[in-house]
C-alpha cells in the first residue's frame, strides 16, 4: 500500500497520485528508449514493465480515486471516435486493397495488410466484448 | 443541458474547486457543467441538489420531449 501523503485537500491529493502515475509511465517510457539506444533492450524492457507496475501500484494502492466521471467519459467518447475512425477506414480501404490484388495491378505491402488484418481483429474483439455486455446476467 | 450552478454556486460564496470537493468531482468537471459542455450523471445531479438544498430539476432544465432521440 502506498503511504498517503498530507491530506491538504481531495483535489490536491487525487492531482498529486495522478501526477505519480504519468511519472511512473513516462520514466518507464523513457528508460525503455534510453536503455534500448544504449544497446540493452532487456534492461529497457524490464525498466518499462517497472514503469507499467508502478502505474498499477498508484492506481490500486491508494484509496483517492485518481479518475471522475467527467474522466471516464471523454475516455468513452475517445474510444468511439477513434472506433468510428479505424472502422471507416478499414470499410472504405479494405475491399479496394483486396479488389485491386485480385487484378493483378497492386501488391499490398505486407505493411498494409498486417494493417488490415489488425483492424479486422480489432473489430472481431469489438463485437465479442459488445455481445458480452449486452448478454451478460 | 443548461443549469444555474455558476449562479448557486457564486451565491454561496464557493470556488469551483470548493464546490468540486464537496461533490468529489475535479474543478474541471463543475467548470465544464456550468459551461453546458458536461451533462452530469444522475449521481453527480443529486449531490449537487443535495449541495444546494433544492431539487434536481431546479438546478437543471434538460429541454426534452417525450419520444426518441434522432441520432
Amino acid at each position: 500500500m502506498i503511504p498517503d501523503v498530507p491530506p491538504e485537500s481531495r483535489l490536491e491529493r487525487m492531482r498529486f497520485y495522478r501526477y505519480l502515475l504519468y511519472g511512473c509511465a513516462v520514466l518507464g517510457a523513457a528508460g525503455f528508449i534510453v536503455a534500448e539506444t544504449l544497446g540493452f533492450p532487456l534492461v529497457g524492457v524490464g525498466v518499462y514493465w517497472s514503469g507499467l507496475l508502478g502505474m498499477v501500484a498508484v492506481k490500486f494502492g491508494t484509496s483517492v480515486g485518481l479518475f471522475d466521471e467527467r474522466d471516464r467519459a471523454l475516455e468513452r467518447r475517445a474510444s468511439n471516435v477513434t472506433l468510428y475512425l479505424a472502422g471507416g477506414l478499414l470499410i472504405v480501404a479494405a475491399p479496394a486493397v483486396f479488389a485491386l490484388e485480385e487484378t493483378g495491378r497492386y501488391e499490398a505491402p505486407p505493411v498494409l495488410s498486417g494493417a488490415l488484418f489488425g483492424f479486422s481483429a480489432l473489430f472481431l474483439l469489438y463485437g465479442a466484448v459488445f455481445l458480452v455486455l449486452k448478454y451478460r446476467p | 443541458m443548461k443549469n444555474d450552478i455558476r449562479r448557486r454556486r457564486e451565491a454561496s460564496e464557493l470556488s469551483q474547486a470548493d464546490l468540486a470537493e464537496a461533490v468529489g468531482v475535479t474543478r474541471q468537471t463543475i467548470n465544464a457543467i456550468e459551461r453546458d459542455r458536461y451533462d452530469p450523471s444522475i449521481e453527480l445531479a443529486f449531490k449537487l441538489a443535495l449541495f444546494f438544498d433544492c431539487h434536481i430539476e431546479e438546478i437543471f432544465d434538460p429541454e426534452v420531449e417525450l419520444g426518441f432521440d434522432d441520432d
